[in-house]
């Protein structure tokens, strides 16, 4: 009896370690990113290292979020900006073809079907790192050298492979009576995607266009590639070189690091489960 | 009726290609062309100028990049980066995953703080960890050194390039379990109830019921999450170069070769090289591991 007790009692303590130790690792540079962004630049050089300055929770300030946010000290809405503009079109185009490609790929019969389908899982094969040579050679050779839209097609066509594999695997989901209901009565096929298909997916495709978002918002490598100008700069390379200037303050840094990652972090956990799904669907057999 | 749904058939032919068209010019021309391109690129050298020339030198490139000891050196990094990230995410990952497939209070929090990592952006994680890899001030230099006493003296762990390999494999590590985690998580869900349930009544302990039920179930899993995640750290640059300037991994090399040196017909060999290595790997790993 008290041995089962013990047995029970040390495994719960385990279970427990176990998500404490977890949550820690997760959690950390979290927790230092939000410190340092609240430290004046002398609080951040302590040894041993601390969280809270030595004066304690009253001597944090929010000085580096008024400084990031005023444009005239620092340039974070305008490269905040950039990368929404960047993000948002590529995600949207991107999503809009998907939706047609992945309803082809899901719903209709034709020869050649499993060929494109096959070049699409090919492009997994490859990553951005091998085309910055020859895209770079093409946009400079086309004049489109430090434009944005250099950028979002670029971004388009890193997101929209994920995109349609994620949407094909959401469309095969739905039941296709409903569908075939609207078809006979005398809907068209095309009629049938917007009234039926989109409709009914509408969470899916909204986690498809933010998983979009998120990458494109991610991209450093091409950015870094294609923009000259510090005026086109999205969040990635804006703020990395600032890194590299005078201007640098390590709690500005992380206070415009906080505000970077917070809108994204809200967005991921909203669709985290209709993402996860879209994503492992293949993989779960 | 019947002639209309025969209609359809016949239509859907031209439809089908039709709404893929757009997507496949794009991911035709702006990936399988490039990469056509690169591969004739590799053979050339590129001078850069007002216009843009290409002289074929055949194979001198790969002599070159083969001979060069640099070149080597790269592709022994990217290949202990690459086998050590995603063994230890995956690993990770893996106790998340038998974690939080328990039922307890918080276990939405908790889930969404683990996925924290890989849903924030990297250039604002990297500032955290640059901090955190400070050599004076640094929190894991003062955990090594004065909590564990692993090490005698503080390390400067992103300027020198021994180390910065340790410090890339961990913070990508870090960065990316929770895709582990997500797909592993959404996999153990998936096993009957009635298999843990079966093993109960027989008494297995913890480890009988991980070796014998669920380790079982996993495989196909974890060996898809080795294959992905290996491609995906083999061309890995922006969690590696913005971190530190100091692991000449080979995306790095060829970033380098292409933009500071301005040599983009080799900066194609390099890459195309990468590529055909990769072939071989996924070749090789379809036909061993995955068994197809």
């Amino acid at each position: 009896m008290v041995d089962k007790f013990f047995k029970k009692l040390s495994k719960k303590v385990g279970f427990l370690i176990g998500i404490f130790t977890l949550i820690f690792i997760s959690g950390f540079p979290f927790v230092v990113m939000f410190f340092s962004s609240l430290k004046t630049e002398r609080q951040q050089y302590t040894f041993p290292p601390t969280l809270i300055p030595e004066g304690g929770i009253t001597e944090l300030t929010l000085e580096n979020y008024i400084n990031v946010l005023n444009p005239e000290i620092f340039p974070f809405f305008r490269f905040f900006g950039n990368s929404f503009l960047v993000a948002s079109i590529s995600a949207f185009v991107a999503v809009f073809l998907a939706i047609f490609g992945a309803y082809s790929f899901a719903r209709l019969r034709y020869s050649g079907r499993k060929f494109l389908q096959r070049s699409i899982i090919l492009v997994y094969m490859f990553g951005g790192i091998l085309l910055i040579v020859p895209l770079y050679q093409i946009v400079v050779s086309v004049n489109l050298a430090n434009t944005h839209f250099a950028l979002i097609l670029v971004y388009l066509m890193q997101v929209l492979p994920v995109s349609l594999y994620m949407l094909g695997n959401y469309f095969r989901s739905v039941p296709y009576e409903i569908e075939e209901a609207a078809i006979i009565d005398g809907c068209s096929r095309i009629g049938a995607i917007f009234r039926v298909v989109i409709p009914l997916s509408k969470p899916a495709i909204i986690a498809v266009y933010i998983y979009a978002f998120m990458i494109s918002w991610n991209e450093y490598l091409f950015a870094s590639i294609f923009l000259r100008s510090p005026s086109l700069h999205t969040l990635p390379i804006g703020l990395e070189q600032l890194f590299y200037t005078e201007h640098f303050v390590w709690g500005r840094m992380m206070a415009a690091s906080i505000l970077t990652a917070l809108p994204i972090i809200i967005l991921f956990l909203g669709v985290e489960k209709y993402m996860t799904e879209g994503l492992t669907a293949g993989s779960l057999k | 009726m019947l002639k209309k749904i025969i209609n359809l058939f016949e239509k859907e032919k031209y439809l089908g290609w039709f709404l893929i068209f757009p997507s496949m010019l794009i991911i035709a021309g702006l990936i399988f062309y490039p990469v056509l391109y690169n591969f004739y690129l590799s053979f050339h050298e590129v001078i850069i100028g007002i216009e843009m020339s290409y002289v074929f030198v055949g194979l001198s490139n790969y002599i070159d990049l083969l001979t060069d000891s640099g070149f080597w050196h790269s592709v022994y990094l990217t290949l202990v980066f690459t086998f050590s990230t995603t063994l230890i995410s995956t690993i990770i990952g893996f106790f998340a995953a038998l974690l939080l497939n328990n039922k307890f209070k918080g276990r939405f929090l908790v889930r969404g703080i683990v996925l924290f990592p890989y849903a924030a952006p990297v250039i604002s994680l990297v500032f955290a960890w640059r901090y955190i890899f400070h050599p004076v001030f640094g929190q894991f230099n003062y955990l090594l050194t004065s909590v564990l006493g692993v090490i005698p003296e503080p390390i400067a762990w992103l300027e020198m390039p021994r180390y910065a390999l340790i410090a890339v494999i961990v913070f990508n590590s870090w960065r990316m379990f929770p895709f582990a985690f997500l797909m592993l998580i959404a996999r153990l869900q998936a096993i009957p109830q009635d298999h843990y349930d079966a093993a109960k009544v027989d008494g297995a302990t913890f480890w009988q019921r991980l070796r014998y039920i669920i380790l079982p179930q996993m495989m196909f899993v974890i060996a898809t999450i080795f294959l992905l995640r290996g491609i995906w750290n083999i061309y890995k640059f922006g969690e590696i170069w913005l971190l530190t300037r100091h692991l000449n991994v080979l995306s790095v090399y060829a970033y380098r070769t292409a933009f500071s040196q301005f040599n983009q017909g080799m900066a194609a060999t390099i890459t195309t090289s990468m590529f055909l290595m990769l072939l071989g790997f996924i070749i090789l790993y379809i036909k061993k591991v995955l068994k197809w």
